[in-house]
């Protein structure tokens, strides 16, 4: 490692300062700041045509921000540590006639490996990947998820330091989907960094230390999956026959309201909330810091008899819903 | 320049995989040798003897047919026998020897002939034949007469004897020579009173009447209307015959008339820029003048083969979204000199491969079985076409390539460069249709004119490199097209940067222009 990397072993391994990117008119990034710190495992969520794929373009220095200044590894252009960095991207694809271990072996060459080191951990990852058997054969007779898997593993073969995978789970069955997970976190375990953008929220809520979320070119969100939590209000689920009037009083509850019930249930009454055997099911939305066991607590107190109580967390999935919901709608529309 | 390098191999690696690079390699040498072996081949076995029926009612002319056809064929004997010395034989004595039997001579084959013919011609060439010669093969002859088989009834009007032969001339039935089945060619018939119908120039023409036009000419029958030599020949003996009867008629001398039909002025074509007592224009002129021809054409396919390979590559490229891939790697600069380098090297092995062919080819040849070989090879070897070649296929090259990077950046599909790429064929066809007219006018203003624009300047100063081009334009146009070339691969780049990432419709030719134009992206 050289002198220059010790230095910069420590602080983020990447950083922007107020990146802002124009396609002529059109602001593609507004003025985009954030620092991933080295090792971490970043989840880069936004929905389609937020900027996320200009973004990543910037930070590889394959196209050059209008405004803004970008750090990676310590340097100004990626091209600068070239070596240091893999990169996945979202549309994937590979040389035809090209044979699969060949593919690997030239990106890593690409990458500052020597031709015959290349080769022989073209063959390693391939036999460790089980795409041994295809190692001989033109990529054109890979499936499309075999594919993937070859070229994510071109993008690493070089051990980098700091890998960007666009996308890296589109396309791949849910074995692969868990290989994909286990890559990544084995980098991580490396003390590598790793910035993903993904759709699916479920696997940036398992996989990231942080996410940034963007939505229109803007930073929208930056920060630990339970920040993100925090900005929708927490909420509890009670099952109980009895009247959940005095419920209303407690400054803890924002607000309240039935939710379906199973639909194998027929409602007894036509006007009553939805219930199955009398039993009726409520969803609490929670006050800002409030503690959900004080709910159980007063219900204790009020002798409300509760079938059951669960205290649910919102999903990544709803909190990326409210924050970009009505501009991803209109993205769609677009 | 590492990274360059690395595209470089890869291009060249998996281009030279691909079945269109073997094509291309092995396309001009099988044309060179079968351009050069099928005439010799043709010439040996494939004209077939034309075996033919003479049925002479007339008596008269039977005999004059017979000899001169014998004296034809002694004529291509002779032909092949000096060819034969010329090749095989050394001596101060072989000169004379075939200036004595110039073909060219009216009167040699008569003396061939009186003088003991191909036994005589041979005994005299064996004393300087060099060590290893072969022997001389007797060419086959052209003309055959045969015997009319037996159920023609000669002395029956001509329609009914040509009915007879009719099944024969078909092909239904076949004669007898030598013990062979042969098949007959032709059938010729000259009537019991042709006198009648021979035309003088003061004398009302026969021809008109239809009636005698049928009866009274001499008919020649065939099913093959495609080789009328045979028929040439025998009408140029039968009038020959004519009019010597017609000498005599009148009167005149007939061994003067001879004389003075075989008098003639010998001619030769003299070039002024060659040196002093060597002026005379041989075969070996004639092969150096269009040999650049060949040149050009071989410029031509050698930029249109590996320029369709770049674009493919880059559209691959550029299709499969591996250039962003490749970009994180390498810059867009890289790239581009990676290719053109690697695609470069891919032309010059394919071009290496023919000029090794080539040389090897015509080495092979020139020994003996095919003159214009041996001619070719000595214009190669002293002119400096080879040189002048390599150097402006690269040349060429690399201003089309500008072109056809600017075009595979923009384009997604090789559907989507198909309207640019028509456009850029039918401006490349100009050379290959101008290429037969600049040898004839090589310092002419066409030539001229087409030099100076840097886009033809390669296939057109190639095609004019036997004619010594002022050396204003020789030098000229390879500043101005080394320029050129730079430009375009400047403007290129420019485009190249801004058009490998973009998705959706390829842009128009102006719009393409204004990136290049822009100072900075």
């Amino acid at each position: 490692m050289s002198v220059e990397a010790q230095l910069t072993f420590g602080g983020p391994a990447l950083e922007l300062r107020q990146v802002t990117k124009f396609y002529g008119q059109f602001k593609a990034v507004d003025d985009v700041s954030f620092a991933l710190p080295a090792g971490s495992i970043y989840g880069f969520l936004g929905p389609n045509g937020a900027g996320k794929t200009t973004t990543i373009r910037m930070i590889l220095d394959i196209i050059k921000p209008t405004s803004g200044e970008i750090t990676l590894l310590g340097h100004r252009s990626a091209l600068d540590v070239r070596h240091r960095i893999g990169y996945l991207p979202e549309e994937k694809g590979l040389y035809k006639k090209m044979k699969t271990w060949s593919v690997i072996a030239y990106f890593a060459s690409l990458k500052g490996m020597k031709r015959p080191a290349a080769r022989q951990r073209a063959f390693e990852l391939l036999e460790r990947y089980g795409l041994k058997d295809f190692a001989e054969k033109p990529t054109d007779a890979l499936s499309k998820g075999m594919g993937q898997k070859v070229q994510v593993l071109a993008s690493i073969a070089h051990e980098p330091e700091f890998v960007i995978l666009d996308e890296p789970f589109s396309g791949l069955d849910p074995v692969n989907q868990e290989v994909m997970e286990e890559i990544i976190r084995d980098m991580a375990r490396r003390n590598r960094t790793v910035l993903f953008s993904t759709h699916v929220m479920e696997h940036a809520e398992r996989l990231c230390n942080r996410i940034l979320l963007m939505a229109r070119g803007k930073k929208i969100f930056d920060g630990t999956i339970p920040d993100a939590k925090r900005i929708l209000p927490r909420r509890v689920r009670i099952e109980t026959e009895d009247d959940i009037a005095p419920l209303r009083e407690l400054r803890e509850v924002a607000s309240f309201r039935p939710i379906e019930p199973p639909v194998t249930t027929v409602p007894n009454s036509a006007n009553g909330p939805p219930h199955s055997n009398g039993i009726t099911k409520w969803e609490l939305e929670l006050k800002e810091n409030s503690d959900p066991q004080s709910i159980l607590q007063f219900c204790f107190e009020q002798k409300i008899r509760l079938h059951s109580f669960n205290q649910t967390d919102p999903g990544l999935h709803e909190v990326f819903v409210r924050l970009v919901g009505p501009e991803a709608k209109e993205a769609a529309f677009r | 320049m590492r990274y360059a390098l690395l595209v470089a191999w890869r291009e060249y690696a998996e281009n030279a995989k691909t079945k269109g690079f073997w094509i291309g390699i092995f396309l001009l040498p099988v044309i060179l040798f079968l351009s050069i072996q099928v005439p010799i081949w043709l010439e040996k076995k494939a004209t077939p003897v034309r075996y033919f029926v003479l049925v002479d009612q007339s008596g008269k002319f039977a005999d004059v047919v017979e000899s001169g056809l014998e004296k034809h064929h002694q004529k291509q004997l002779l032909e092949e026998l000096n060819d034969y010395a010329r090749k095989n034989a050394a001596g101060p004595e072989v000169p004379a020897l075939l200036k004595e039997f110039n073909e060219h001579n009216p009167r040699a084959v008569d003396k061939f002939m009186t003088r003991g013919g191909k036994e005589s011609f041979l005994a005299q060439l064996r004393p300087h034949l060099k060590p290893g010669a072969p022997a001389f093969q007797e060419p086959r002859r052209s003309f055959q007469p045969v015997k009319a088989p037996a159920e023609v009834n000669s002395a029956s009007d001509p329609a009914s004897v040509a009915e007879v032969l009719k099944p024969y001339l078909r092909g239904k039935k076949t004669l007898e020579y030598e013990g062979q089945p042969i098949e007959l060619t032709a059938a010729v018939l000259i009537p019991r009173n042709i006198e009648a119908a021979i035309v003088r120039p003061k004398s009302k023409s026969p021809a008109t009447d239809r009636q005698s036009a049928a009866t009274g000419q001499i008919q020649y029958w065939s099913a093959n209307a495609g080789d009328q030599r045979l028929r040439d020949e025998i009408e140029r003996l039968v009038n020959n015959e004519v009019r010597q009867r017609e000498y005599l008629a009148r009167g005149m001398d007939i061994a003067a008339v001879k004389e003075v039909e075989q008098t003639y002025v010998p001619f030769t074509s003299l070039n002024p820029k060659k040196e002093k007592g060597k002026e005379a224009v041989s075969e070996a002129d004639m092969v150096k003048q269009w040999a650049p021809s060949g040149f050009v054409y071989l410029l031509w396919m050698a930029i249109f083969v590996i320029i369709q390979m770049l674009l493919n590559n880059t559209i691959e490229e550029k299709s499969n979204r591996i250039i962003e891939v490749l970009l994180s790697s390498v810059t867009p600069g890289e790239l581009m000199m990676g290719k053109l380098a690697g695609i470069a090297a891919i032309g010059l092995t394919m071009v290496g491969a023919w000029m090794f062919a080539l040389f090897g080819i015509l080495g092979w040849k020139a020994g003996g079985a095919s003159e214009v070989a041996g001619h070719l090879l000595t214009t190669l070897k002293s002119s400096n076409l080879v040189p002048l070649f390599s150097l402006y296929f690269l040349l060429g090259y690399l201003m089309s390539a500008g072109i056809i990077l600017s075009i595979g950046s923009v384009c997604n599909t090789i559907k989507e460069a198909q309207s640019y790429m028509g456009v850029l064929t039918m401006i490349m066809m100009v050379p290959l249709l101008t290429m037969t007219f600049i040898p004839k006018d090589p310092n002419g203003p066409l030539a001229r004119v087409l030099s100076w624009i840097p886009f033809y300047t390669p296939f057109t100063m190639m095609n004019r490199a036997a004619a010594d081009p002022p050396l204003l334009d020789l030098i000229g146009t390879f500043v101005l097209l080394i320029g050129t070339t730079a430009l375009a691969l400047w403007m290129s780049g420019k485009i190249f940067r801004i058009g490998i990432l973009r998705t959706g419709q390829p842009p128009k030719v102006l719009e393409m222009l204004r990136w290049a134009a822009r100072r900075r992206e």
